[in-house]
């Protein structure tokens, strides 16, 4: 497994040097955030693409709070927070942003980022998402979008090409299923740790490259032996995102004996539980599958109910211990969804530990967060 | 039972006299009692609350406490007028009044309405400093203190968890500001009691910086909304505003429009400053809030309000001497009135909220007026609380140049990712185009647990001194 990982990270590091030398070269360069963003059909009109999902740093947030609230979550501070250290390659040299404008932290900090005059395509997706109203919003927010890229490109959408990329996309979810399937097995031979770099990557390497990998892994992994120790406490991760870099919490979870066998995130993570389709309306297939084919995001209004029925598929699926949440600070809407389902984890009997992260994993941070990861990895194991 | 002497007193305060007050001491006892609050709450409120913090010298002032008062008798009622077949429709602020104040008109009697816990978070923290059990008891529910949440969707916990508010029938919850307000009744239905019924709308905010955000193709999509809510409402409740109804709230709405305009200026505009900024929010809130009573009582206050400023501004009397420095405010914190004084203590006096005084836009007669949905959508576009960030700076500029204050407070939303969250870069971006310097001050506007008078002084003693400096020196 090592050796496919440290092949996918050196194609990860040479994808920066290689969008700067597109750029130079007058390829149109397209940031975007999340997964209300088919970067499949841009990069059909001919850009090169680049997720927008930084974290786990605490410096990049602090450095937004001349402009911001500082009650605003860090994922979204760090949106514009690298940029404003200087440490973001990318954003500064695109010719686009697509957000996808879902709450009011992307909001406002896609107005922070229209202050630093960065352009902006702003795709509204509305949060009454059952209403067929706010679908066609949504859709009409897609074709604008696509306006927009079309006309940096100077090329139209190459429709087949599109449905070429999406195809190879629904390859990459079908790999990273594959992979999931093996953390059913009671000691799994891959935990969250790997597993979301591999998410995380798959967005930043060549696709057709990733399928091939992800393949490989599979073969590799089938019937390898478990990571884990033996019975150890199976948890189930779930949260808002963990961003590319924020990886602390699963590396010490797992490394305090800890399994995590599956997670429910909204973010920094494919949308792999169904794949588009790629006959007919494109355009509309996407946005079906995201808007409502899948677990409604916590903002999505109704999604607790649905939400905590996911979870209590994935807990007997995955014959679940312990549920970890882990919320990003100050991100309202998680903290309420929580109180929620910690009352109805209760009820089923099941453990739940809410964990909260700024990004501040300093020495100090980390002392007692280690304490409250291996009690509960721990009291876990107790009750097994 | 609570004493009949003190909350003569209290209800005297607020305007009522002879039998009016006799009539409604009865219900005013009953609702101290279901509310919390004591006789010597009430008795601080009379003698040292609402006498330090409020213009009470004018009768218009002491009106508009009793309109707020006569709210919050309603609510004390909500069970009994739900036993008794009275149909509840709540909702939630950001919003216009229009579409609560239509189903008013329709309903009568028959049907209350009212934003619960924006009435008792404004009554019990603006008059009497007690709002503060409400939100301990949401918190306890889940409401997380740590996380910043918004005061008034604890309040509307706090209120139906401690027995005070009944269920509506229903609650139309507008999300087009905020994503928390909506997401409480989730919360609420999932938690705590699932026939808690709402009706959720909302609007992404997805204009770009400076994009007007009442563009046609947004009013429509709006008004296509704000129908869909309310045919839904209609089902529910069997109460249905008809045409006219609508047509008649709008057009209250912008009378009540225009005389807030009135007052804003005759303010703004006269040295000395005869009436302070909290009074002023006040009697603005009234455009975004509706009144179970409707506007009778309020209005009633405001006309005084104006009749007396008129009579103030001709005798040259002010809240301070002539000369003083203005204040303008993101939006005047009415709910922790002690904000206004404090200024006022140090020769400053606070005047206009940019959010709820109207803009020359809004004053504008709507481009719809024989589609009310297309009206009341233009009228929420309009509001600069939902624009997009460069849209409400533009609007923000010409308030600045139209009511000249020496000053802007920015701030006192930290609980707020949509109102709190870009006012540090409005304050720049104002301040470049007027020259007026702002100032920012991280508070909260519904609730002063976490910052207390004595937290808050330094920071206003300061402030105040530049401005005297600046002023002494023009």
């Amino acid at each position: 497994m090592r050796e496919i990982m440290q092949e996918l990270e050196k194609l990860a590091k040479a994808r920066v040097p290689e969008l700067q030398r597109a750029k130079k070269s007058g390829k149109p360069v397209i940031e975007y955030t999340g997964n209300f963003i088919p970067e499949e059909m841009i990069r059909a009109a001919g850009a090169e693409t680049y997720l927008m999902c930084r974290g786990g740093e605490p410096e990049p947030t602090d450095a937004v709070l001349d402009y911001m609230l500082r009650f605003m979550n860090p994922l979204a501070r760090s949106m514009a927070g690298f940029m404003e250290l200087g440490l973001d390659p990318v954003t500064p040299i695109v010719d686009l942003l697509v957000t996808q404008q879902t709450d009011n932290h992307v909001g406002r900090i896609s107005e922070l980022l229209e202050f630093k005059k960065v352009n902006l395509c702003k795709v509204g997706v509305p949060a009454d998402w059952e209403k067929e109203i706010a679908f066609e919003y949504y859709v009409e927010s897609l074709q604008k979008m696509v306006a927009m890229v079309e006309k940096i490109t100077g090329k139209p959408v190459d429709m087949e090409l599109a449905a070429k990329n999406m195809k190879v996309s629904n390859q990459i979810n079908e790999g990273l299923r594959k992979l999931n399937s093996l953390r059913t097995k009671e000691n799994p031979p891959i935990g969250l740790t790997e597993m979301i770099r591999l998410h995380h990557l798959s967005f930043i390497v060549d696709p057709s490259v990733m399928v091939q990998k992800l393949e490989e892994l599979y073969e590799k992994l089938k019937d390898a032996e478990g990571k884990f120790e033996a019975k150890a406490p199976r948890i189930l991760f779930v949260g808002h995102a963990l961003a590319i870099g924020d990886y602390t919490v699963p590396r010490l979870v797992e490394s305090s004996g800890g399994c995590i066998v599956a997670e429910m995130l909204d973010e920094g993570v494919r949308a792999i539980e169904k794949d588009v389709e790629t006959d007919g309306d494109l355009l509309r297939n996407f946005a079906k599958n995201r808007y409502r084919d899948k677990t409604p995001i916590n903002i999505f209004q109704p999604a607790w109910k649905q939400r905590f029925d996911h979870i209590k598929e994935l807990i007997k699926e995955y014959q679940v211990d312990g549920v970890i949440w882990y919320q990003l600070s100050f991100d309202e809407i998680y903290d309420m969804e929580y109180s929620c389902l910690a009352r109805w984890m209760e009820e089923m009997n099941m453990p739940i530990l809410k964990m909260e992260s700024s990004y501040e994993y300093s020495r100090e941070a980390m002392g007692p967060l280690t304490t409250r990861i291996e009690s509960y990895v721990e009291s876990l194991k107790e009750g097994k | 039972m609570a004493d009949r002497e003190i909350n003569r007193r209290m209800l005297e305060l607020a305007g009522f006299e002879k039998d009016e007050l006799e009539a409604i001491l009865p219900d005013w006892l009953m609702t101290v009692e279901r509310v919390g609050l004591t006789d010597e709450d009430v008795r601080v409120a009379v003698e040292e609350y609402i006498p330090k913090n409020w213009d009470i010298k004018y009768l218009g002032v002491r009106k508009m406490i009793g309109a707020y008062l006569r709210e919050m008798i309603d609510i004390a009622k909500t069970k009994e007028m739900k036993e008794n077949g009275t149909k509840l429709l709540y909702g939630i602020l950001p919003a216009v009044a229009t579409t609560y104040s239509a189903y008013k008109k329709a309903g009568g009697d028959d049907i209350f309405v009212s934003f619960p816990d924006l009435m008792l978070v404004t009554i019990l923290n603006g008059f009497f400093h007690q709002a503060a059990p409400y939100l301990y008891e949401a918190e306890e529910q889940g409401f997380t203190y740590g996380c910043r949440h918004c005061p008034l969707n604890k309040m509307r916990v706090g209120a139906l968890t401690k027995g005070l508010l009944a269920i509506p029938d229903v609650i139309w919850s507008w999300g087009f500001n905020c994503d928390e307000g909506p997401k409480t009744d989730e919360m609420i239905q999932c938690m705590l009691n699932e026939e808690w019924k709402y009706i959720v709308s909302r609007i992404p905010h997805d204009t770009y910086f400076g994009q007007p955000d009442d563009e046609e193709s947004r009013i429509t999509y709006l008004s296509k909304v704000l129908k869909e809510g309310m045919d839904e409402i209609n089902d529910i409740i069997g109460i249905t505003p008809s045409q006219d109804d609508l047509k008649a709230a709008i057009a209250e709405a912008n009378r009540y429009t225009f005389k807030i305009g009135q007052m804003v200026s005759l303010v703004c505009k006269s040295d000395p400053v005869p009436l302070g900024g909290n009074t002023l929010t006040q009697f603005q809130q009234a455009l975004c809030v509706p009144f179970n009573k409707g506007l009778t009582h309020i209005e009633e206050a405001l006309d005084i309000m104006i009749k007396e400023l008129k009579e103030a501004i001709k005798k040259g009397e002010g809240v301070l001497p002539k000369g003083a420095p203005k204040v303008g405010s993101y939006f005047v914190p009415f709910c922790i009135p002690w904000i206004d004084r404090l200024f006022r203590e140090n020769g400053v006096a606070t005047t206009f909220s940019q959010t709820l005084t109207p803009s020359k836009s809004q004053m504008t007669p709507s481009k719809y007026k024989d589609d009310p949905y297309m009206s009341i959508a233009e009228q929420w576009l309009k509001m600069p609380l939902g624009q997009n960030m460069g849209y409400e700076v533009a609007s923000m500029v010409e308030k600045v140049k139209a009511n000249k204050p020496d000053g802007m407070l920015m701030g006192f939303f930290d609980f707020d990712r949509w109102l709190g969250a870009h006012q540090k870069m409005c304050a720049t971006l104002v301040e470049n185009e007027t020259g007026v310097p702002h100032y920012y001050m991280e508070s909260d506007f519904w609730d002063d647990r976490d910052y207390s008078e004595e937290a808050l002084r330094t920071r206003i003693e300061s402030i105040s001194q530049l401005l005297c400096i600046r002023k002494e020196m023009e």
